[in-house]
């Protein structure tokens, strides 16, 4: 019996170091865990851009309330570059549109110098898990310190928002991004070794046609599974679509954002000959890509380095994409630059896999 | 030489009367006077490409072939200088033992691999410049099953089908046609996983010809197949042959060859040895029946007395055998018989066989076909790096 286990044992050692890849991913995997979620989750959250504008009637001398706003710049975790970034706005109507585009993650709107008994007005962006109650605790830190006695009126413009909602929308995408892991490339990866690609690589198909196959089927079904999970997020979390136009407009971006990941998990696929290498490289990326797209936690809070993965990273854009849509209920107005993103991301994947695919057995 | 490759070289050698058998005879190499001048052989051994380029009909042709796999350890010359040509509508066996470089030749010619050096047509297109006008043109059946065990039958041609442009009107009477042939008619919606070996290898063959192409290359189409369903891929590729399809098969059991081809190239190690006719290859061996008699105690005046009959050729005793080649077997074996009586030896095994391509082959290898490495143990180029 201890023979057998032993041979068992030298079997799979030996291809386990037989393979250094495999084992360069598998301990990649909690590194990256580490530095990503580490850094994405627990980041302390600096520049939140507030805007501060003053209720009408305008009145043209200085804004009040200097020393609370001195206050709210200077506010500071230790070492850290300040929280807020102060934005001042002449027109209450612009910065509230503001806060609907995201550009800034509040609006403190000051009583107009005539009305100072009025309340101040506070409006921060609910559909984010995280910057309301910084921006909330901020400014109440800033009017005890500053010595300011106003009242403050807090309204959540997209009503309560609970985490779980926040984060559905990210879980549509990873199941995107899973059904791609599992399906997309992996069918060209066991074509390749089982050796079934031999048969089919002396007909004239094209390295093209074969790409672009291997593509479609895995859009599909990565778009009806990220369908399925749409609609169990909404049962779950109690999102109500507000029209018809959203939901179809969530479908169209469940739908580029399929052709995308998948392209992009078919192209690596096209240089692997191996499943398990394939599997520990589509993980790595399923880590990456899904920790920076800030299904969990707001770009806002991760550190810089980070940052730029986003700006590449497709599941950024179909998370902004759906919790504009879904949480916010804005249009294509918003969500334009998001697809712009996810077409040209998609398009690129496509590329890339038909220059790098094989179309020899070498 | 594993259990079933000598089954099947027991059940497979034709023109062999065999009382009992043994390995060495098979594995030594054959001392057999030669009747022909050297220079001629020598010319065969190492065919210059005058000699084969006579013929415009030809559809492939091969100029100096050369295909080397590299890895860290080692280099392999897979495919060493091959030039020759396949005529229009012939059936052209490439023989030789596994890891000679048919695999990798066939793989070259496929547009599966690119040649290392040298060149070749298929068709009129160049196999680097044109390679997807040759795929056009070409049906591969190749030596492992690419068959896709979790599609049916009928969904494997269909596939193939579309791959290879058949014309979406006559693809489905085309599928039923090939099914037809193949026996799997009644079984075209099961899956291919609950095939036997034998309907796989039928089925694949006949995918490979779906679009009839000018040119099919089969792969070691007979390979672990049984008795029955060797005769029936026989037949069909004769069958196919006859529909001026030009064949080129591959194979390392020598019954096949001899059976469905017209011409024969011999490959070892990656190098041509010799190509010509079954009728021509024979000639290389001297003529007549090969006797072979084993016996314990050997008395010195029976060899003089054999090699005074007239229909001896040549006779020689080596390692407890008489090696004997004569004209006619029928009337010369009572005489020998004859000549072991007198001289009161005794016989403890006989066996009498017409040349085959075997001993061919073994004549210009001093190898058996079925022998895998070789001695030095370098053959490999199993194709896929």
């Amino acid at each position: 019996m201890i023979k057998g286990a032993i041979a068992i044992f030298k079997r799979d050692f030996k291809k386990f170091l037989g393979n250094p890849f495999v084992i360069i991913f598998t301990l990649l995997m909690p590194i990256m865990y580490l530095v990503i979620f580490g850094n994405a989750m627990g980041g302390t959250i600096s520049h939140v851009s507030i805007a501060i504008v003053q209720e009408e009637p305008y009145d043209d001398s200085a804004l009040p309330f200097t020393a609370f706003i001195d206050n709210l710049k200077h506010q500071a975790a230790v070492d850290y570059p300040p929280t807020f970034d102060i934005a001042i706005y002449t027109d209450e109507l612009k910065a509230k549109r503001a806060l609907q585009n995201g550009v800034v993650s509040g609006v403190l709107v000051l009583p107009s110098p005539n009305f100072r008994d009025r309340a101040m007005r506070l409006y921060v962006d609910s559909s984010d898990s995280v910057t309301p109650s910084i921006i909330i605790s901020g400014v109440n830190t800033a009017l005890v310190q500053s010595g300011t006695h106003t009242r403050v009126e807090i309204n959540k413009i997209y009503g309560d928002i609970k985490y779980i909602q926040f984060f559905g929308v990210g879980v549509i995408v990873m199941a995107i991004f899973m059904t791609t892991m599992m399906g997309g490339g992996i069918a060209l990866i066991k074509d390749r070794e089982m050796g079934i690609i031999e048969g089919y690589f002396v007909t004239p198909v094209k390295r093209s046609s074969i790409i672009m196959g291997t593509i479609a089927s895995g859009t599909v079904r990565a778009f009806l599974s990220g369908f399925v999970i749409f609609v169990v997020d909404l049962l779950i979390t109690g999102i109500l679509i507000q029209s018809t136009q959203d939901f179809f407009m969530v479908l169209l971006v469940l739908f580029i954002t399929s052709i995308g990941i998948t392209s992009f998990m078919v192209s690596m696929a096209s240089r692997f000959s191996n499943q398990q290498e394939y599997a520990s490289m589509s993980a790595f990326f399923n880590l990456i890509l899904f920790m920076t797209s800030g299904a969990f936690y707001p770009v806002i809070g991760m550190p810089d380095w980070l940052r730029w993965i986003t700006i590449i990273n497709p599941e950024y854009y179909a998370v902004h994409a759906l919790r504009s849509i879904i949480l916010r209920g804005q249009g294509i107005e918003v969500i334009g630059m998001d697809l712009i993103a996810l077409c040209i991301f998609s398009f690129a994947a496509i590329m890339l896999g038909i220059a790098t695919y094989r179309r020899t057995l070498e | 030489m594993s259990d079933a490759q000598e089954k099947i070289l027991h059940s497979y050698i034709p023109h062999t009367l065999s009382i009992t058998r043994s390995h060495v005879f098979f594995n030594t190499p054959m001392s057999f006077s030669d009747p022909r001048p050297e220079e001629e052989t020598e010319a065969l051994r190492h065919p210059d490409s005058s000699r084969y380029f006579s013929s415009d009909q030809s559809v492939i042709r091969i100029e100096h072939l050369t295909k080397t796999f590299r890895d860290k350890q080692r280099t392999v010359k897979a495919v060493d200088d091959i030039t020759f040509e396949v005529k229009r509508g012939e059936i052209f066996g490439l023989l030789g033992p596994n890891g000679a470089g048919k695999s990798t030749l066939i793989r070259i010619l496929t547009t599966l691999l690119s040649p290392s050096s040298g060149t070749a047509f298929v068709g009129e297109y160049e196999i680097t410049r044109d390679p997807e006008k040759i795929r056009g043109i070409i049906g591969v059946c190749p030596q492992n099953s690419t068959l896709d065990n979790e599609l049916t039958a009928y969904d494997n041609l269909e596939f193939y089908g579309k791959l290879e442009d058949v014309d979406d009107r006559i693809l489905p009477d085309r599928i039923w046609e090939l099914l037809a042939m193949v026996g799997l008619t009644d079984r075209a919606h099961m899956m291919v996983q609950t095939f036997s070996g034998g309907m796989k290898r039928k089925l694949e063959i006949v995918r490979a010809f779906i679009h009839r192409p000018l040119i099919l290359f089969l792969d070691e189409p007979t390979i672990g197949l049984d008795p029955e369903s060797r005769r029936e891929v026989w037949q069909q590729i004769e069958t196919l042959n006859a529909e001026n399809t030009t064949i080129i098969l591959t194979t390392h059991y020598m019954d096949e060859a001899e059976k469905l081809c017209g011409r024969i190239a011999f490959v070892d190690r990656g190098r041509l040895i010799s190509l010509d006719t079954m009728d021509n290859l024979r000639l290389l061996l001297p003529a007549g029946d090969l006797i072979e008699i084993g016996f314990d105690h050997m008395d010195e005046r029976v060899l003089p007395a054999i090699r005074e009959q007239h229909l001896v050729i040549s006779a020689e005793v080596k390692d407890q055998k008489l090696l004997i080649t004569a004209k006619n077997r029928n009337t010369i074996l009572p005489a020998i018989f004859a000549v072991f009586e007198r001289y009161s030896v005794t016989m403890n095994a006989i066996s009498i066989r017409s040349p085959s391509l075997e001993d061919v082959f073994i004549y210009l290898t001093g190898k058996n076909l079925s022998d895998s490495g070789g001695s030095e143990g370098t053959q490999g180029g199993r194709g896929r790096s």
